[in-house]
This record gives structure tokens, sequence and C-alpha cells, in this order.
């Protein structure tokens, strides 16, 4: 069965304890931070920070609010980065987590790349550096445990189950207290579906989430806000990588099927026309004089 | 063995001036390689600006550059072998080194861009046939098989290996078929690989057409690198270049181009997106550049038979096209792609001296090929008369 996460951003405190519990249950070391005018902090996810709770001042229909998200990997049900990693390195379970086999990995990035969410990270610090990123707890998952992040979080924001099930609870707080959130639960359908499902008071574009493409982004604000990416980019709800997956299954035989069959047909016809014996050689035709 | 001496006496007296330039592409060489092992001992942090907001950099735009740039190899083979034009058999020996030293640079490039470089291996040991990355990395490796193959009979001929020669020379049309394949999947796949930055690649690139956009710009750009070294290889060496025939390469060019910019603008159109152009953000400007300097100049120079006729016309013709590839390719893969706010790549010092490095290796072999291989160049006019 398929677990999931439903993170509340408006019972989040940001007391941060689900970054700490991460460091302490993948045994991550600190880092070295600089105050960049936010409590948010370490600033950005790296190899050694899997999960932040990223801090946002949003003014939404005349209201400031200041928004937690806790930013992890999203374990999608139809993940980019295991269609974009060329040795299977990318793998999911069926029980939801995405995972990363250190062993078959060459390096190549291109899960970094591929990620919506953004993601996967490598350590640049060494000299031969791997992928890391949240693996959803999966040893203690094969426990029988919740994930560390979600056992520590003091406030009730964090709550982990059936996927089925973290959906009904979602869907159900936002009809019992609807002047509370944005009517949208983020993961039910973005980019095919996430294990990790997100409710908000403000828009999901404010806090930096791609949105589904329906769903109108507001650029002007968005650009005025101070952690910003470029913009907003949007997911549908079918996941782009199965577009890649039926593409490379059908279309690479196609192509290799469909070039040979022309270029049979292209030296059918000029051996039929009977046009210029070629030599079979890389070499000019001309003879070389002067021997 | 006298034609061989013959050869090299003739290829004898060199300049001065070329000995310079010889001298000073090996010291490029050298510098790149003594910096790649470098990278190899300290890592990609320490060597590169890489960054998780970069995680692919300089090195995969020239790759993604390179590549295209060197299907002059396969599109002139598929001329001359497939579709048995004899004329131009006389271009094929230094456009297909040219494009197999193309493909050495992109797979050494590689392996420095990846993380655990020791392992690469692991791509044959291990496979996602859903991933285009692995179908790319499996097409480059066969493919250079392939253009070694290709190339094969112009070095046997020269060092007079009969039997080699002979055996080559028989499965000829086998491995050139075999490498127009593969370069139809590898090229379009380069596209396809974009396909997953749905999400993330500017709506004025991202395109369910991508596979078929990049095969279109792949034979044009190819097409102006075998138009290039054609040109500039024969006029280095004080040969004449065979302008009537590129001439002819130049309005295939010219074709291919012009149905890749119909169909982009008729994807943005169908998408709905032709406002985009029209934003005066920097991103579009970007595209328009690409645009004028890659599609509507080339196609406006070389389908004029006046101007094509000409070395200076096709000359500016390709280097335009090739440079809007560049530009293409450079936009898919570096600036259209959205970042975090606040972070910025300049590549570093080292990253730039490998690739320097790497070209200089890339055109000194090609200068000395054309210099010391007989065939390379085709007979003299004295000869061919």
């Amino acid at each position: 069965m398929s677990k999931a996460m439903l993170i509340d951003t408006t019972r989040c405190t940001a007391c941060r304890g689900c970054q700490v519990a991460c460091k302490q249950w993948n045994d991550l070391p600190a880092e070295k931070t600089r105050n960049l005018g936010s409590y948010q902090n370490p600033y950005r996810l790296s190899a050694y920070t899997w999960t932040i709770v990223q801090m946002r001042e949003v003014e939404y229909e005349g209201r400031l609010f200041w928004s937690f998200l806790k930013r992890q990997c999203m374990h999608c049900l139809h993940p980019a980065c295991v269609s974009a990693c060329p040795v299977g390195a990318m793998h999911k379970l069926p029980d939801g987590p995405v995972l990363y086999n250190d062993a078959r990995c060459i390096g190549c990035r291109y899960c970094m790349t591929a990620c919506p969410f953004r993601i996967p990270r490598f350590e640049w610090d060494k000299p031969v550096g791997y992928i890391r990123k949240c693996h959803f707890c999966f040893d203690r998952l094969a426990e029988g445990l919740m994930p560390a992040c979600v056992k520590t979080c003091p406030a009730g924001a964090l709550q982990f189950g059936e996927r089925e099930e973290m959906i009904a609870l979602a869907e159900q707080r936002l009809k019992a207290q609807p002047e509370r959130y944005i009517q949208h639960v983020y993961g039910k359908e973005e980019g095919g579906g996430t294990s990790v499902l997100i409710l908000s008071a403000v828009p999901f574009a404010y806090l930096g989430l791609p949105t589904l493409a329906d769903h109108p982004v507001p650029s002007e604000q968005e650009l005025a806000m101070p952690f910003e990416y470029l913009g907003v980019p949007s997911l549908g709800r079918e996941p782009v990588a199965k577009l890649n997956d039926d593409l490379a299954r059908y279309g690479t035989p196609g192509i290799a099927i469909g070039v040979a069959a022309i270029l049979a047909g292209l030296q059918w016809y000029s051996k039929r026309r009977g046009t210029g014996q070629h030599t079979g050689d890389a070499a000019p035709a001309a003879k070389e004089s002067g021997s | 063995m006298t034609t061989r001496r013959a050869q090299w006496a003739r290829s004898l007296p060199v300049s001065w001036t070329e000995v310079v330039v010889y001298l000073l592409l090996l010291a490029l060489a050298a510098l790149g390689l003594g910096v790649a092992i470098v990278r190899f001992m300290r890592g990609l942090g320490a060597t590169t600006n890489l960054s998780n907001a970069y995680p692919w950099g300089i090195w995969i735009t020239f790759d993604v550059f390179i590549v295209p740039f060197s299907a002059g190899a396969f599109t002139l083979a598929a001329v001359v072998y497939i579709l048995n034009d004899e004329r131009y058999h006389v271009l094929v020996p230094p456009v297909v080194l040219a494009g197999l030293l193309g493909y050495i640079m992109v797979c050494a490039v590689l392996l420095a861009d990846l993380g655990l470089p020791h392992r690469f291996y692991n791509i044959i040991a291990f496979l996602n046939p859903e991933s285009f990355m692995f179908e790319i990395s499996w097409c480059v490796m066969l493919y250079t098989v392939v253009l070694v193959l290709e190339f094969s009979p112009v070095v046997l001929e020269s060092l007079g290996w009969e039997g080699p020669h002979r055996l080559v020379r028989s499965f000829t049309v086998v491995f050139v078929s075999a490498g127009i394949i593969l370069s139809s999947l590898h090229q379009s796949s380069l596209g396809s690989m974009w396909l997953l930055l749905q999400d993330k690649l500017h709506a004025l690139w991202w395109t369910p057409l991508l596979p078929l956009l990049f095969l279109l710009t792949a034979i044009a750009g190819g097409l102006c690198m075998a138009i290039l070294v054609s040109m500039l290889l024969p006029r280095a060496f004080g040969r004449p270049v065979r302008t009537h025939l590129l001439a002819n390469l130049g309005r295939a060019v010219a074709g291919f181009l012009a149905v890749y910019g119909v169909l982009k603008l008729l994807d943005l159109l169908i998408a709905g997106e032709l406002g985009l152009l029209f934003t005066g953000s920097t991103l579009s400007f970007l595209f328009w550049a690409e645009l004028l300097i890659g599609v509507a100049g080339p196609v406006a120079i070389l389908s004029q038979s006046r101007l094509r006729e000409t070395n200076r016309g096709l000359l500016a013709g390709a280097s335009l096209a090739t440079l809007g590839l560049a530009l293409n390719r450079a936009n898919i893969s570096m600036f259209a792609i959205w970042r975090p706010r606040g972070t910025v790549y300049i590549p570093h010092w080292m990253e730039v001296a490998i690739l320097v490095g790497a070209v200089a290796a890339a055109v000194l072999v090609l200068a000395l090929a054309a210099r010391l291989l007989p065939t390379m160049l085709g007979p003299t006019e004295e000869e061919a008369a």
C-alpha cells in the first residue's frame, strides 16, 4: 500500500524539530550557514540537509501571512528522476519512497535537472560525490514506524498514513474550516500525484511550488518576493514522465525501424536506377596519381 | 611504398608559422589534460562553479552543441553511400574525421562531467530503457565505433594494409547504415532529454516536438560542419575548395532550416504561445537572436544561388547557422531553465580550460591528418587533371 505524508502549513509553528529529527536519524552533519535576513536556516536544501522549513512573508487578500512550508522530496507517484536516471539508480518503492542506489550512480546529475521540485542535491564538496535527498525514512517504514520528521512534529502539522487516508483527512479539514485553507490538496494530482500532500492558507504558487497548469499563477506578486524562483512553472495532471517513458519505449524502436526501412528503400531505389557504383570506401574515389 | 614516400616528401617543407600553430595547439591541449587531472583528483566542487542550482553547466552545453555539429559525418555518409552520389565522395574523409574527433571530445568531456567517472561502465552494466540519457550514451558510444570504422580506410590505405582495408570496405554500407540509424536516434533523443523539464524549461523552447526539432537542426548544423571543414581545411593547406559541391550542401542547409523555422513558429502558434515572442524579456530577446542568426540569416543567404556559389557567401551562411545552433543549444541547456532567484553561474576557468584543451587537440589531430594522410584532401588539381 502506498503511504503518504500530509503537511498542513497552517498548523506549522516553524519550530524546525523536523529538520533536527531528520539530521539525527540520518546522521547528517551540521552546516555552516549565514544570516540572510530570515529565520529560514539552512537557507536551502543540500546534500546534508534533506528538509527545511521554508519561511515566507506573503500578502494575500489584504492580509499578511507568515507561511511555513516544509520542503523535502515529494516522492512523486511517477517520478521524473526515476525516468531520467540512465542506470536505474533512482527507483520508487511500492509503499511510497523514491530511493537512490549509491552503487549504481555514475553522477550524471540528470535527476537534478529533471526534478520539477528541484530536490536532488549533489555532494559538491567531495572528490567523488553522490546524490543525496530525503528517502522518506524507508528504513523506519520497513519496521512499521513513521518518518522521523512526522514522529517529532509537536504541532500536528505533519501526518503520516495510507495515501487515501491522508487525502480524506485533508479534504475533511478543507470542509471543516473552509475559511482557513485554499480549497485544494496540493499533490493529489500535481505531476500525476505525489506522496507528500500539502494544505495552505495562501495560493501554492506563493510558496514557490509549481502549480497545476489550470490554476492561476499570480506572477506579479511572485516576482516581488525575496526568495523567489524566476517564476512559477506549472505541472500537469498527467506526469510528464509518462510522456517521456512512452516516447522512450515506443519512439526509440519506432525511429530505428523507420530509418532502417527508409535506408533500405533508398538503397533499392538507387540500385534500380543504376546511379553511380560507389566504391565502398571512405577515401576519395579518384585514385592518387604519382605512383 | 613509393607513393607513400612521395606523399611524405610532398607534405614536408612545413612553414615556421605552421609549426608555431601546432606547438600552440599542443600547449593548449596539454594544459587541458593537466587541468583534467586536477579535476579528477579534487572533484567537481573544487574545480567547477557548478552548484545545486546549476547541476549542469558549460560542459553539457558544449556536448549538446558538438554532437549535432558533428552530424556532418552521418549526413554526408548518407549522401554518398545511401543516395549513391559519388561526386561528394571526395569530401568524406576530413568530414568523417572531424565528426569522429567531435564525438571523442564529447566522450572525454562527459567523463570529466560525471560525478563518479570511475564508474562510467555502469552505463553498460545497468540499463534503464526509459531514460533518454541511457539511449544517448549507448548511441554515442556505438556511433563513435562506427566513425572509427568509417574513417579507418584512409589510415589503412596510407599504411598499405591491404587485407584489413578490403575487409572494412566490403562492410561500408552496413556500418554507414548503422551510423545513420544511431545518429537519428541520439540526435533526436538529445531533444527528448529536455521533455522531462516541462515545468522548468521556458515555453518558448519546451514542446513535445523537441526530438524532431533537434534532429532537423542536427542535419542542418552537421551539413554546416561539412561545409566549414571542406572549406577551411583545404584552404589552410593550399588545396582547392570544391565550392560547387559545397553550394549544393548549402542549399540543403537552407531547406532544412526553413522547415525547422516554419515548424517552430507553427508549434508556438498552435500552443497559443506566440505572445511570448513580444514580452521584451531577456529570454524573448535570446529567442529572437537564435531565430534571426540561426534560421532567417542563413536561409536568406543560402537560398540564393548567387550568394551560395561563392566561398564568402557559403562561409557566412554556414557560420551564422552554426552560431545559431550553438545559441539554440545554449538557450535550452542553460539560459531558459528556471533557477532559484539570486543564483548565478559563471564557468570556472578550469571548466573552460578543459574545453579549450579538447578543441585544440581535435584541431591539431585534424590538421596533422590532413598533412600526413595522403588521401585526406583528395587529389590536387594537377593530379586530378
